[in-house]
């Protein structure tokens, strides 16, 4: 019998997961998730990063089997899984809120899901003893959830989602229930027990730090569609549209129209300054577009710089101190109040800029990403 | 004298006012269930005849096991179609009637049990007519007692379903659990204490009933409520006294014990919680 012959040519990148052209609508009217495609690679985490209602999570639950999608298929490996049961998927979830059943020990917790699979009762042991180490547990093994932390708790929920090994990791929010403080050591922990398992993961998410900081590409969504998909500092260094420079991020944005447009420059006048932008764009003279500036580019003197390009004066109305920078909001003469960021590199924290004072602000020709309207 | 002592005066004489309202019956009648004399409310010496009697009381003994039995039997099936009941309602989606069912299976609650009385009797006696059972006897009793328990055991099993996070059935598919598996092995066991109670609020409600009995009751199926209740009619025997006393005992030794075994179960909680934190905060 010949067997099926061997795929040669792959593609460097093997896919995993396929989202086809998926929809979702509700009660036949409410369109939770519009046409959206992707791929995520093997050993990729890709984030679903957007708003709340803005579908990520309806998206997140398709993928898990929790609901069907209205339209469209969803392959994993190459196999249509459109229509299968979550209990019948090599996908698992690590819930928000944990879902840990609160009547079993932290040891019977994690081997749930391997005795539905009817493992080898030595097996099971073994497995879960690699789980409970793998999450720095081992000594709570007999816990009930309710005696654990709340950064336990997650680890708990992190390894229980692994134990099956799943081709794909889903997770909601991982970050959502724990505060700040404990935020930034767990986000380190969650990282590096999924990459030393290899798993590849999506995530859905709300807050920009998270993404960029776990994710190595993600989905910017709105309104049950993608905005923009790319590596984190893709996404924030040039967002696609003012949308999307506007949720990740602060941004100052300027109305304006192309006056000079070369091959290595264009220059672009808007009502309070005119920019010089460093490089090429998609555009011809004339046309209207939005230059997007984030606050940490621009740099504040109560000198006048020299050139007539890339700087903007103002008023200094309001500076708010965050500790390791400070924003100052400079209102402009056109009436328009611009962000500048600040880094505080010494402990005198003047810049020599207090409230009321004229202060210009003057950013390099590549600071700027220039939008289409 | 100051205004909070004259407060704490007042508000300590209104709690011993309603401490004799609720229990000086209660207690008269267990004191007078040691007294001599046949007659209820003269007082002559102590004595254990009644008590005694109540030993040879084979009408009262047979009443008690009657009900205990039908108490038993009915608030299981109160706690198994009251679960189902509330599941219907808070699991499923929405479906057809399921307005109708919500406030249909509230019904009993609030329906005199003397009108639910009558409606069941009329069925069972059409019923019978067309197909000659059931008769009245043991089983319509606790057709009558379960019909009432399930609206109440619907009502503490929806309470916890609804307190219950529906994100743990998601976890257990998510882990391979097909749907019956989800209910005997997270749903199940997390409702345990919601059907405990279930149980023993119906359990009191059917030992309790004397209204639907007598109506669903048929020869040689007296229960305990239904026999005070008649002899009460004719003139009050000491013996049911002893028998009042014997039962006073023994809820309120059920009573005390789960209300200990619960404040102690919430306080050993509330102290792992802690414990909890503090060990992560080392």
């Amino acid at each position: 019998m010949a067997t099926a012959p061997k795929e040669i040519n792959q593609p460097a990148p093997e896919v995993l997961l396929r989202v086809e052209n998926v929809t979702k609508i509700y009660d036949g009217t409410v369109k939770a998730v519009d046409d959206v495609s992707l791929t995520v690679n093997k050993g990729e985490i890709f984030a679903l990063l957007g708003g709340s209602g803005c579908g990520k999570s309806t998206l997140l639950r398709m993928m898990a089997g929790f609901e069907m999608p209205t339209k469209g298929k969803i392959f994993l490996a190459g196999q249509d899984i459109t229509n299968l049961p979550p209990y019948q998927r090599p996908i698992n979830m690590m819930f928000q809120s944990y879902a840990l059943f609160p009547h079993l020990s932290v040891w019977e917790n994690i081997a749930f899901g391997l005795k539905r699979d009817g493992m080898p009762k030595d097996q099971i042991a073994e497995r879960v003893e690699k789980m409970l180490n793998l999450a720095q547990l081992g000594k709570f093994a007999q816990r009930k959830p309710h005696q654990l932390s709340g950064g336990q708790q997650q680890r708990v929920a992190l390894v229980r989602s692994l134990a099956k090994r799943p081709q794909l990791l889903l997770l909601d929010e991982p970050l959502g229930a724990l505060d700040k403080k404990l935020r930034e050591t767990t986000q380190l922990e969650l990282v590096n027990i999924i990459e030393e398992v290899g798993v590849t993961c999506v995530l859905v998410t709300h807050d920009q730090e998270e993404a960029m900081t776990m994710a190595s590409r993600i989905a910017v969504m709105s309104e049950g569609y993608f905005l923009q998909v790319g590596a984190p500092d893709a996404v924030y260094e040039m967002p696609n549209s003012r949308k999307v420079a506007d949720f990740i991020g602060n941004v100052n944005l300027f109305d304006g129209v192309i006056e000079e447009d070369e091959a290595d420059h264009v220059t672009v006048r808007c009502p309070e300054c005119v920019h010089y932008v460093g490089h090429g764009v998609s555009g011809h003279t004339g046309m209207a577009v939005g230059v997007a500036l984030r606050p940490e580019k621009i740099m504040l003197s109560d000198k006048k710089p020299k050139g007539e390009y890339n700087w903007c004066e103002g008023e200094v109305i309001e500076i708010v101190y965050f500790g390791a920078h400070t924003t100052y909001h400079l209102k402009l003469d056109s009436g328009k109040v611009i962000k500048a960021q600040e880094l505080n590199n010494t402990r005198d924290l003047s810049c020599g800029l207090t409230w009321g004072d004229r202060a210009y602000a003057h950013w390099n020709d590549l600071a700027m990403v220039v939008l289409a309207q | 004298m100051s205004q909070a002592t004259n407060n704490k005066i007042f508000s300590n004489l209104w709690m011993i006012a309603v401490y004799l309202f609720l229990y000086l019956p209660i207690f008269t009648l267990v004191v007078y269930s040691f007294n001599d004399s046949k007659l209820i409310s003269t007082w002559t010496h102590a004595s254990l005849r009644w008590y005694e009697a109540l030993i040879k009381d084979d009408d009262l003994i047979s009443a008690v096991l009657l009900s205990l039995k039908i108490a038993g039997i009915s608030a299981l099936m109160s706690v198994f179609f009251g679960t189902f009941t509330a599941f219907a309602l808070n699991r499923y989606k929405r479906f057809k009637g399921r307005t109708l069912l919500s406030s249909m299976s509230s019904m009993p609650l609030v329906m005199p049990d003397v009108i639910v009385g009558l409606s069941l009797l009329l069925m069972i006696i059409s019923v019978q007519h067309w197909l000659g059972f059931p008769e009245k006897g043991l089983f319509t009793i606790l057709l009558g007692h379960a019909l009432l328990g399930t609206a109440y055991a619907a009502v503490v099993v929806t309470s916890r379903l609804r307190e219950m996070d529906s994100k743990l059935d998601e976890a257990a598919m998510d882990l391979g659990c097909k749907p019956w598996q989800v209910f005997y092995l997270v749903t199940l066991p997390l409702l345990l204490p919601a059907l405990i109670s279930a149980f023993l609020l119906t359990f009191t409600l059917s030992f309790d009933d004397v209204v639907l009995s007598s109506f669903l009751s048929g020869p040689g199926y007296s229960t305990m409520p239904m026999v005070i209740f008649s002899r009460a009619r004719l003139g009050l025997n000491p013996t049911i006294n002893a028998v009042a006393t014997v039962t006073i005992v023994v809820v309120t030794f059920a009573v005390i014990a789960s209300s200990f075994y619960t404040s102690h179960q919430a306080r050993k909680r509330k102290r792992e919680e802690a414990q909890a934190y503090s060990d992560s905060n080392k």
